[in-house]
Order: C-alpha cells, then sequence, then structure tokens
C-alpha cells in the first residue's frame, strides 16, 4: 500500500507540473518561429541589399564598356573582374545611374585599423670627428666634449598629429651624447596648435623650437649641414634657441607670401637670455616672406627679432636676417642649387668685472655695464648637379662662417667644404673638413690644451624610420 | 644700439603692411566665385569641368611636377590661404599637402572641415599591398595605388565626390553641379568608346614602365605591366636589375617603355636600346606635354601615344 502511494504520488509529482512545462515549451516555441521569422527577413533584406550593391558595382564598372562593342574589345580590370565576370553582357547605363552618390567612404573605412592613431617616426643622426689632440684637450671642437669619437648626437622619437578639428600636437624625444658616453635623454618638443582661430591665425604653445631665423626651428637631422654654423652656436647656444611658451602667427591675405610671427616665452636659453621668468619674458617676432623666380627658382626672405633678459638681469636684443635660395630646373626631383645665409646682430648690456691693473690681485678699477653689440654671419650652398640616376644621390656642398663672441673679445671664422651621398630619401651619409680659425687662444684653452687653429674632419649618418612631414622650403 | 628709435620706426610700418594685407584681402573675399584648390592638374581639370563658372581653380602642382614629393613652397600657401574647397587625390600621392595647410592658416580646408575633398573617396582602389608593409618595398603606397585619374573610368567616381565637395560650399548651386558632371560623363564616355576602340587591337599586349603609375590606364584598356625599370617604387635600378629586365623583355618581346617626364630618359633610352623597344613619352598629368591641356585631351593623348607605338 505504502509502495502504491508513493508512486501515486511519484506521478502525481511528475504530471503536475506538465500544464505548466508544455506552456513554456508552447511560448518558446513560439519565441523560435518568431526569431526565425525575424531572421528571414533581416536575411532577405541583407540579399536585397547586397545585390542591389552588386548591381551599381557592376553597372559603374562596365560602364567604361562601349555598347557597340563586342564584350571582348573592352576587358574589365583585372580588380573589377572580381566583382563584374567577364562573360556579363554589357549594360545600358543610364546617366543618372552614373550621377547617384556612391557611398564614398564605404571602402575607405576598410582600408586598414589604425585610422585614429596619430603619426609616429624615429630619427637618428650619428656624428663622427677626427681632429688634433690639442683642439681635444681644450674642448674646443665643433661638438665641444666629444672631440675624436663617434657618438649619436640625436636620436628623435616624434609623434605628432591632430588632436581634434581644431587643433594639432607635435611631442619629440630626444636622446644624444653630452659628454663622453654619456647619454641625455629629453624633451625636445611639445606644444600643440590652435588651427582654427579668426582672422587666418595660429597659435601655437607648449616646448618648441622658435622660429628664430632659418636654422634654429630645424631639427639637427634635418639640416642642410653636419655642424651648426659658428655664429647660431656662439649666439644661441649649442641646443639653439628652445623656449616655454606661445608663438602666434598670421598670414597676410596678400597675393604674396607674407607670414607674421610674434612670441612670448619664459627666456630660459642660458647662452643669451636666461632669466626664465614671464615677468621679464623673452619676446620673438618674425617676418618672413617668398617671391617664385619663375618656375624654376624662388627666394625665402626673413626678418627675426628676440628681446629678453639675461640671467644677470641685463637686457639682450638680437636680430636675425636670413635668405634662402632655391634653383630646380623643370623636371628635376631635387634642387640643383641651394643658397642659403644668415646674420644675427646683438645688442647685449653685460657686467664687466673690475680690473686688475698693477697685479696685485685687487681689482682697481670698478665693476661697470657695457654694451656688447658683436654679429656674426654664415653662407652656405650645396649643388646636386645630376638629374636621375646613380649620380643624382650625391651632392656637395660648402659653408663658410665668420662671427664675433656674444660676450668675450674675439672672433673666428671657418670654411668647411662637404660630400653627401643619399641612398634613399630616408637615408643619408655625410663626410666633410671644416678648418676654424679664432683671432686669440682666449676661452680655448681648457686643460693645457689650445684650439686657436682647428682641423677638423666630420661624418653624418642619418636616417629617418616611420612618419615623416614633407619638408618646409 | 637704441632700440626704441627703432622700433619707432617698425611700429608705423608694421600698421600700415597690417592695414594694407586687411584691405586687400576684402575684394579676394568679396568674390562671386568659389575659390578651389587642387593638389593635381588633372583634379583641377575635372573641378572646372563640374563648377564650370561657378568656381575658379588652381593646382598646387604644375602638370610637369611629380606629385609624390612637391616642395612645399611658401607660394602654396598663399593659394591654400584663399581657397574655399580643398581638393586632394589622396591614397598618400599628395600628404604634403597638410604641411601647405598647416602653414596656410586657413581653417576652412582643414583635416575634417567640410572645404576639404578626398576625391579618391570610395574608390575601388588597386594594388593595395597586403601584409606588412616597409620601406624595404621602396617608397610604396601603404593604401593601394594613387594613380586612378590616369582611368577615365574613375571620372564618375571622382567627380560625384568634387559635387559633394562643392555643394556642401555652395548648396544653391548643386544642381548646375550635377548637370555639368551630367554633360561632362557623356562626353568621357563618348571617347572612352572611341579609346577603348582604338586600344582593342593591342589587348593584353605587354609594356614596361619607368615607373609603377600606369596601373589603371593599362587595366583599363586591357594592356598588361611586364616589368618596370624601378626595381621598386622612388629607388634607381640597379644594374642587376636591368639586366633582368632585359632577358624578360626581350623573352615576353615587350615593344614599349612608358615614361613619365621626371623619369630616367636615359636608362630608359638604354634598354630600349639592348631590347629593340620603344621609349614612349607619355602624360602622367594634364599641362605634363604639348597638347594635354584638359583632362580628356590628356587621356587622348597616351591612347594615341600607346596605339601608334604598339602598331
Amino acid at each position: 500500500m505504502r509502495s502504491l502511494i508513493s508512486i501515486c504520488l511519484l506521478i502525481g509529482g511528475a504530471l503536475l507540473p506538465l500544464p505548466a512545462e508544455a506552456q513554456e515549451v508552447e511560448s518558446l516555441r513560439k519565441e523560435l518561429e518568431q526569431m526565425r521569422k525575424q531572421f528571414d527577413t533581416m536575411k532577405d533584406g541583407y540579399e536585397k541589399a547586397i545585390n542591389r550593391l552588386g548591381e551599381r558595382i557592376q553597372q559603374l564598372e562596365n560602364r567604361p564598356q562601349p555598347a557597340a562593342a563586342p564584350p571582348a574589345a573592352a576587358p574589365p580590370p583585372a580588380a573589377v573582374a572580381q566583382a563584374a565576370p567577364p562573360a556579363a553582357p554589357a549594360v545600358t547605363i543610364n546617366p543618372m545611374d552614373l550621377a547617384r552618390p556612391r557611398e564614398p567612404f564605404s571602402l575607405y573605412g576598410q582600408r586598414g585599423p589604425g585610422q585614429l592613431l596619430f603619426d609616429i617616426g624615429v630619427a637618428g643622426d650619428f656624428i663622427g670627428n677626427l681632429t688634433q689632440s690639442n683642439v681635444d684637450k681644450a674642448n674646443a671642437g665643433s661638438f665641444p666634449g666629444r672631440e675624436n669619437r663617434f657618438f649619436p648626437r640625436e636620436i628623435e622619437l616624434a609623434l605628432f598629429g591632430q588632436i581634434d578639428p581644431y587643433a594639432r600636437a607635435e611631442v619629440r624625444f630626444e636622446a644624444g651624447e653630452e659628454d663622453q658616453g654619456e647619454i641625455n635623454v629629453h624633451l625636445a618638443e611639445a606644444h600643440l596648435t590652435l588651427m582654427a582661430l579668426p582672422f587666418g591665425t595660429q597659435l601655437k604653445m607648449g616646448q618648441m623650437r622658435n622660429r628664430f631665423g632659418l636654422l634654429n626651428p630645424v631639427h639637427e637631422h634635418d639640416r642642410p649641414f653636419i655642424d651648426d654654423p659658428n655664429v647660431l652656436a656662439r649666439f644661441l647656444g649649442e641646443e639653439g634657441l628652445v623656449e616655454r611658451g606661445a608663438e602666434l602667427t598670421w598670414v597676410a591675405p596678400l597675393p604674396f607670401f607674407l607670414e607674421a610671427l610674434v612670441g612670448v616665452f619664459n627666456g630660459d636659453n642660458e647662452t643669451a637670455f636666461g632669466y626664465g621668468k614671464l615677468t621679464a619674458p623673452l619676446v620673438t617676432g618674425r617676418l618672413r616672406t617668398f617671391f617664385e623666380l619663375g618656375d624654376e627658382s624662388a627666394i625665402q626672405l626673413g626678418a627675426s627679432v628676440a628681446n629678453g633678459e639675461t640671467s644677470e638681469r641685463h637686457r639682450n636684443t638680437l636680430l636675425g636676417f636670413d635668405a634662402k635660395y632655391k634653383y630646380r630646373p623643370e623636371g628635376w626631383q631635387h634642387p640643383l642649387l641651394t643658397l642659403l645665409g644668415e646674420m644675427i646682430y646683438q645688442n647685449r648690456r653685460v657686467n664687466v668685472l673690475g680690473e686688475d691693473t698693477n697685479g696685485d690681485g685687487i681689482p682697481d678699477t670698478p665693476d661697470q655695464k657695457r654694451t656688447r653689440n658683436r654679429w656674426g654671419w654664415y653662407l652656405g650652398g650645396e649643388v646636386q648637379p645630376f638629374r636621375t640616376g646613380q649620380l643624382a644621390r650625391w651632392a656637395a656642398g660648402f659653408r663658410y662662417d665668420w662671427t664675433q663672441y656674444p660676450v668675450m673679445r674675439g672672433r673666428e671664422w671657418a670654411v668647411g667644404p662637404y660630400l653627401a651621398f643619399m641612398p634613399s630619401e630616408f637615408l643619408r651619409f655625410r663626410l666633410g673638413y671644416k678648418y676654424t680659425e679664432r683671432a686669440d687662444r682666449d676661452g680655448f684653452t681648457d686643460n693645457g690644451g689650445s684650439a686657436r687653429k682647428v682641423d677638423e674632419i666630420l661624418f653624418q649618418a642619418t636616417f629617418i624610420l616611420g612618419a615623416h612631414p614633407a619638408h618646409p622650403f | 644700439m637704441p632700440m626704441r628709435p627703432l622700433a619707432r620706426t617698425l611700429s608705423p610700418l608694421l600698421l600700415l603692411l597690417f592695414l594694407g594685407a586687411g584691405l586687400w584681402a576684402v575684394p579676394a573675399e568679396a568674390a562671386s566665385k568659389i575659390a578651389v584648390v587642387t593638389t593635381t592638374t588633372d583634379l583641377k581639370a575635372l573641378v572646372e569641368a563640374v563648377g564650370g563658372d561657378l568656381v575658379e581653380v588652381d593646382a598646387l602642382a604644375r602638370g610637369t611636377q611629380n606629385p609624390h614629393d612637391l616642395e612645399v613652397r611658401p607660394s602654396l600657401m598663399v593659394k591654400v590661404r584663399r581657397a574655399d574647397l580643398l581638393v586632394m587625390n589622396g591614397l598618400e600621392l599628395d600628404q604634403w599637402a597638410e604641411v601647405v595647410v598647416q602653414g596656410a592658416g586657413n581653417p576652412r580646408v582643414g583635416l575634417g572641415a567640410p572645404g576639404r575633398v578626398d576625391a579618391s573617396a570610395g574608390l575601388l582602389v588597386l594594388e593595395v599591398p597586403q601584409g606588412k608593409v616597409d620601406r624595404s618595398m621602396g617608397d610604396v603606397h601603404p593604401v593601394g595605388n594613387p594613380h586612378y585619374s590616369l582611368d577615365p573610368g574613375m571620372a564618375p567616381g571622382v567627380t560625384a565626390n568634387i559635387v559633394e565637395g562643392l555643394a556642401r560650399v555652395a548648396p544653391q548651386s548643386r544642381p548646375a553641379f550635377d548637370r555639368n558632371r551630367l554633360a561632362f560623363l557623356a562626353r568621357v564616355d563618348q571617347a572612352l568608346t572611341r579609346w577603348t576602340a582604338e586600344l582593342a587591337p593591342f589587348k593584353g599586349t605587354k609594356v614596361v614602365v619607368d615607373h609603377n603609375m600606369w596601373v589603371y590606364f593599362l587595366t583599363r584598356f586591357g594592356l598588361a605591366e611586364a616589368g618596370s625599370i624601378e626595381e621598386r617604387p622612388g629607388i634607381p635600378p640597379t644594374p642587376s636589375h636591368l639586366t633582368k629586365l632585359i632577358a624578360l623583355m626581350k623573352d615576353q618581346k615587350v615593344r614599349v617603355i612608358l615614361s613619365v617626364p621626371w623619369g630616367d630618359q636615359k636608362i630608359a633610352e638604354r634598354v630600349a636600346q639592348e631590347t629593340g623597344a620603344k621609349v614612349v613619352p607619355l602624360a602622367p598629368a594634364v599641362g605634363s606635354a604639348k597638347g594635354t591641356d584638359g583632362y580628356l585631351e590628356t587621356i587622348d593623348y597616351n591612347v594615341r601615344s600607346v596605339a601608334q607605338a604598339l602598331k
């Protein structure tokens, strides 16, 4: 009896949920059916859309085939053949079909990932230097502290791109040998440019190479010479004018190019300024113009000014004038002749310590403030005389330097020819010689060395990896 | 150095300059025509065909210049400074134009602005590299061959992009742009029938090129590229490559070398001498040769030159 009751209970227990489960199964079936219908509808829709697009592609790609010509006379392009089989009959095209918009971005979007990435580039610049041992001792070569060495001058990682529709940014890190074997990694530039300001102005802010003169804004690996012109090294320091602040530029709406620039910076450059406070900022300005001299040659002229305070809180004003000329015959992919030059004039107040006239070790005249009106210039040129072929990869150039020193007395001149070989746009080797002669030894006699006359053999190897923006004129 | 007198002298000069520039700017901005700048002369011709009297078009590159690597001259910035619309070839042929735009101070044609047109948008691009692309392959175009404008069959797509761009700047003139476009495409269609017939007898014929820029043109007219004088794009050929190319041309009986004005004519002539082939200078862009002042004339010049050489 007990077992009969148990069986009944079990059967009852099993049967009781039946109506509920049956309902669930039924509803799931309905849901499945509904989904199947939805899927079929979507499938039909997609098939129709695919067929429509296929037909349109076929029509557009078959369009060049002349209706009158036999099909064999107008084979479809190889790439088109994938979409439109060659056996397809010629189609009469309604002109309105040709005018219909073609979903312009559908294929563009398929051109691979990375559309939102910024550009990344690496530039490497290695220098080799051979000179006399006395110059080496005095650290008085073109690369002070790195005489008779082969070293990385500038290994640069550049990241640049558009921030949004209104601004772009550029960040550059550099590593290079500062002193024997010592590699210094630093932030070379980091700035953003607002490009959509009123009246055609642009505002660049951050840390940047100042647009003072012709070569200062150009990175070392992109410069037309192995070493820096003496006048730039003396008046702006080995690193050049790299400042933190902002620059506003304006291109005048004229029939010829005229760009005006004004900038306000900290004034951190220790060679020329160095006070480094916005209470007495470094103010810069530049005017640049450009003229086409026919189709084959052009000239750019510029004038710059930089006015700030030195670390001694004395005013220093630099005026710069520059010119660049290029001659590129019709059909040439590189200039046959490039000439460029810069001049810097300085008006600077300095402290002059009192002089010990009787040799007792005590200054006999009081400290004085003096004005140093100094200047210097360079003129350089490059010839790349062959239009095409293997010889087109070779160029020869020279530079002549003459400069006074910004603070101490004396001057120097130098001449340096060089030969360049460029296997491709992204690889370059240069070999040069430089002779420097100084008016006296003062300032170039460290460690018992002396460097009034300097002979140097210079070698440069430069490469570019990845993205690199086109070079301006 | 008396800096204050200098500043006093310069200030009025600068003021005059700015005022003068402002006055000069007025007539330019008041002009009724749409100021369009294109990167190439082919695009200039196509914009003129679509825009008609409503546009004033200027090209940054001349027809005789290699558009791959144009020097960014400030004079180009002056042109872009005034533009309402900038039409670029795209596919990384004219990336140098970005530097021009950056220096021009004209936000109307900046990246993503309504005044910017990528004429390659939506086109079927050939020779899109598969797999890893690096510079050991030469100056390769990572998003495909950009010389589509040499194929007249691309005119519908390119002009559609141009119409869209012009209509963004002047929506009220869209019907006129559409009318002009249809009339132009009808002329292209008519000419295409003639060109196709002219080159039909040479279907499948192989040619050698000095730079890999004719793939669209050759494919359109059923010709094939047997090889290139450049071993890799933008890199001068090595002697061993030329030896192989000469052997290939002899083996496959290639009779024609297509050359561009900025190519190495001497090498092309040398290869031609070795193989008995003929060097055929083509017009890679509108205005690059005599009698190629318009788009149709340029294609016509190329078709005639190839047909005559292959006869």
